[in-house]
């Protein structure tokens, strides 16, 4: 493997390091299996991308991308609590209507930003070669993100939302308001992937209807093996392992297509991260056994 | 002095293949699809005509995105990091995923529509930098004009699209601008999967006097279900795409995508040869087969007309 | 204190399944009293700290707690008045959050919830000094997981939590049913002891007729959602469990008890 595809590996598995931690947050804390993110991931890449050709300030479009992921969270769940559709049901109803939003907020389906000023081009001329640039400036977000959703986490906030997530009925008791902390988290959440998405675009120069395929599955994957690395039970070894385990899975998959020695094609990806995700799931309980024997 | 020339001579004669350094040419596409697949084999045929061979002096690398852009993301990546002579990406993410990756390694681009509003070259004449190649956009001029010969009463056409896929939407806006100037009404039918063609074609029926698919990956993978609505409801289908004939429509006026291929592969060599991609301009596709099916469109109680017949340059049988 | 008034509870009105769970009930509590509250099967006991909790929207009646009417307030908000202890202890605690994360949870009742982290050095050293009274040695162990536990460590847990944040009211739902008898004892006594000293108006549900005249200074029996019992002061002090089956079965018209209707030990 070349150092621009090793890097180029890290680069991508920290833009979906974002989508892990969102993933992490729905399924693992609030325990809400949301497919959301297959919408909401090329939205933020859609909103921001958008934006910037505008001409609009590349941060400023990032953050409204990301509150634009935070509406389509806050519909998700809007669906499941007012609504009582059951949550998968819920997010997969955003996640079709979302492709045709973000078909309406590019005008097309492929809005490219090869030539416009991202969040990364003040950092292009610093000298260093842009391949190493992406990385490290992403690395820094991702770095500031797992910061940020561990304080949150360890909040008076935090601790209610992860306590709707787990006993929602205790939690309620505690006087904890299970509703609000669903739209919260869910909103949080799709923030966090429509970031990635927007990262997306500004690192491969274009936002693509299409980009969302398969998001919710790449993030499950990261999410899976970073806990499996890890298996510590507290939060923010879980959420350094949302970022390692994307990072990983990137680089599995680019080592597969760098072996010829394997004789792994992109085709056969799907099957690569399936085998990742089984062997992640798979390895806790062989090796629990193994204590128990 | 005689033997000098002869060295001379025998140095000319063998220049190609020993000129012919060995060469790597990587190339990638969104998604594995007959057309695609038929660019990249027009590749790879055009560069061993050009004495560039694959066990000799070419390393070819071939893969595909699996429609996946994150995918497609890394395969840019891990094809720049390579470093080879040529990248060949085919399709509209792929090219972006390659452009936005390199500034130095020549980049000719396939089968894209519009490389200009995709922002991998700023002018189609003159691209300057690293990046051309050929676009695609489908003679849409030609194909009007084929639908009003074939019926010369045709007030409104159906098109069946994916509004997810940018090659397609940029032609459907091409053929309402000039379908209006012809006096033609078009009528908009979208399916964004698969699944939906069949729903997508019904919507049509009744409405429309002809449909017409253009080179949309989407409906053209489930084109049988478009063919079953159009022969139920007695409406001929035209394609853009040539090999939908043999699957059932009545003809298709398209590029020929292995041809498409070849032309992009002789950008390919001209850049091996030593030219630079920034002075070679960026040339639509050239050539366009008409191929017919008259048993399709007996089907429907359609005759084609004899001057469609005799021009055409393969006759389904 | 605790008002209930004209309370009427019927549930899947309208199906094959409607059933009345409280018809008129009502029960009136001095602020500090500790009631204990018996039944059969069926007979509303649950159904009348649902009501309390807010986890039931009465059909009719009336809800006031400390003066306030809270009858259509949701569970969560009327959390700051109430403290609850479930029946099971996996329903109280969260078993994926630590002991101290579920005092500091429970520390939080009624305030707001900000971004202020949940457990700076001195609500760690308060709520360590909080857990250390129990003497089950469970102040060494706060960074561990709730459901590393066992069943009576997490009642008595939860009894702690019920009193950190100054509620009035104290709901105790069979709160010893599923522990073996030793435990059960010792998270007793601890009631007892932590109602004293917070001065907690106390409603305990159980079906342990013994708990139900050993603690608590008033005895309410339930039936068919009323209240056909309620002792209280002298008259209570003289009570057998004998004479409080004997009452039991006068009041019901003279029909013998199933086995399972009422627990004598």
């Amino acid at each position: 493997m070349s150092l621009i595809a090793f890097l180029g590996a890290v680069e991508l598995g920290l833009v979906f390091a974002f989508v892990a931690i969102g993933v992490y947050l729905a399924f693992r804390i609030l325990d809400f299996p949301d497919l959301t993110v297959d919408g909401s991931f090329p939205l933020g890449a859609a909103v921001a991308a958008v934006l910037i050709i505008a001409g609009w300030n590349p941060w400023l479009a990032t953050a409204v991308a990301m509150v634009a992921g935070a509406a389509a969270g806050l519909v998700t769940a809007t669906l499941n609590v007012k609504f009582r559709i059951l949550n998968l049901l819920a997010s997969i109803l955003t996640m079709i209507a979302l492709f045709s939003v973000n078909l309406r907020v590019m005008g097309r389906p492929n809005v490219a930003l090869i030539n416009q000023d991202t969040m990364l081009t003040p950092f292009y001329g610093l000298g260093l070669p842009d391949f190493y640039v992406r990385p490290l400036f992403i690395g820094v977000l991702a770095i500031l993100a797992v910061f940020l959703v561990w304080r949150f986490l360890a909040s008076d906030l935090g601790l209610a939302m992860r306590a709707t997530g787990a006993n929602p009925r205790m939690a309620r008791a505690q006087g904890v308001k299970t509703s609000l902390h669903i739209y919260l988290g869910m909103a949080l959440s799709n923030a966090l992937v429509a970031l990635g998405g927007s990262l997306f675009a500004q690192t491969n120069g274009f936002a693509d209807v299409t980009s969302g395929v398969g998001t919710i599955v790449v993030g499950l994957a990261a999410v899976i093996i970073g806990e499996t690395l890890f298996h510590s039970r507290l939060i923010i070894w879980a959420l350094i392992g949302c970022v390692v385990g994307s990072v990983l899975y990137r680089i599995a998959i680019q080592l597969a297509l760098s072996s010829d020695i394997l004789g792994l094609k992109a085709s056969d990806l799907n099957l690569v991260t399936a085998v990742l995700v089984a062997a992640a799931l798979v390895l806790p309980r062989l090796r629990r056994g193994r204590a128990a024997a | 002095m005689k033997l000098l020339t002869a060295a001379a001579f025998a140095a000319l004669v063998f220049a190609q293949p020993a000129l012919a350094r060995d060469v790597t040419v990587d190339v990638t596409a969104i998604v594995e699809h007959p057309a695609l697949d038929a660019v990249r084999d027009g590749v790879k045929d055009a560069l061993g005509e050009a004495g560039f061979k694959v066990g000799e002096n070419l390393t070819f690398n071939y893969e595909s995105a699996q429609g996946n852009p994150g995918t497609a993301a890394q395969i840019a990546r891990q094809f720049i990091g390579n470093g080879p002579d040529v990248i060949v990406p085919i399709s509209t993410p792929s090219a972006q995923a390659v452009v936005s990756g390199t500034r130095d390694i020549p980049v000719v681009f396939s089968a894209v529509t519009d490389p200009v509003g995709a922002q991998l070259v700023k002018d189609l004449k003159a691209p300057g930098g690293n990046v051309t190649g050929l676009s695609d956009l489908s003679p849409i001029g030609d194909h009007i004009a084929l639908i009003k010969e074939i019926l010369p009463n045709v007030k409104t056409v159906g098109v069946l699209f994916n509004p997810g896929e940018t090659n397609s939407v940029t032609l459907v806006e091409l053929l309402k601008t000039l379908g209006a100037e012809q006096g033609i009404a078009v009528v908009e039918s979208p399916a964004t999967r698969s699944s939906e063609v069949q729903n997508a074609a019904r919507a049509l029926a009744g409405r429309v006097d002809a449909i017409y698919v253009p080179t949309d990956n989407t409906i053209v993978s489930a084109l049988e279900s478009a063919v079953a609505v159009a022969v139920e409801s007695k409406l001929p289908l035209f394609t853009a795409d040539t090999d939908s004939v043999s699957r059932g429509a009545v003809a298709a006026l398209g590029f020929n995508y292995y041809d498409v291929g070849k032309q992009t592969g002789a950008i390919v060599v001209r850049i091996l040869n030593g030219e630079k991609p920034g002075d070679i301009p960026v040339n639509v596709a050239a050539g366009t087969d008409l191929v017919i099916n008259p048993g399709a469109a007996e089907k429907i109680g359609l005759e084609l007309p004899k001057a469609v017949v005799d021009r055409a340059t393969k006759v389904i049988k | 204190m605790i008002e209930l008034s004209n309370l009427s509870v019927v549930f899947g009105r309208g199906t094959p399944l409607e059933k009345q769970a409280l018809s008129g009930l009502e029960l009136k509590i001095e602020a500090g009293t500790f009631v204990t509250v018996i039944g059969s099967n069926g007979a509303g006991k649950s159904t009348m700290l649902g009501v309390l909790a807010g986890d039931v929207i009465p059909t009719s009646g009336r809800v006031v707690i400390g003066g306030r009417d809270v009858t259509r307030i949701a569970t969560a908000d009327r959390a700051k008045y109430v403290a609850r202890v479930f029946q099971d202890p996996l329903t109280g605690s969260c078993g994926a959050l630590t002991i101290e994360e579920n005092l500091a949870l429970a520390a939080a009742r009624g305030r707001r919830r900000g971004l202020g982290l949940a457990l700076g050095s001195i609500r760690r050293d308060e709520f360590r000094d909080r857990v250390a009274e129990l003497k089950l040695g469970l102040e060494n162990r706060m960074h561990d997981r709730m459901d590393l536990l066992s069943g009576g460590q997490r009642q008595a847990l939860s009894l702690v939590m019920a009193t950190l944040s100054g509620s009035e009211v104290l709901l105790l739902d069979e709160h010893t049913a599923a522990l073996d008898p030793g435990m059960a004892e010792f998270v007793m006594e601890l009631t007892q002891s932590l109602v004293d000293k917070h001065k907690l108006t106390t409603m305990m549900v159980t079906h342990s007729m013994r708990q139900a005249l050993d603690y608590g200074s008033r005895t309410v029996m339930l039936h068919g959602g009323k209240v056909i019992l309620d002792v209280v002061g002298e008259s209570r002090k003289n009570l057998t469990i004998e004479d409080l089956i004997e009452m039991f079965r006068k009041a019901r018209g003279g029909e013998t008890l199933d086995d399972d209707a009422l627990l004598v030990s």
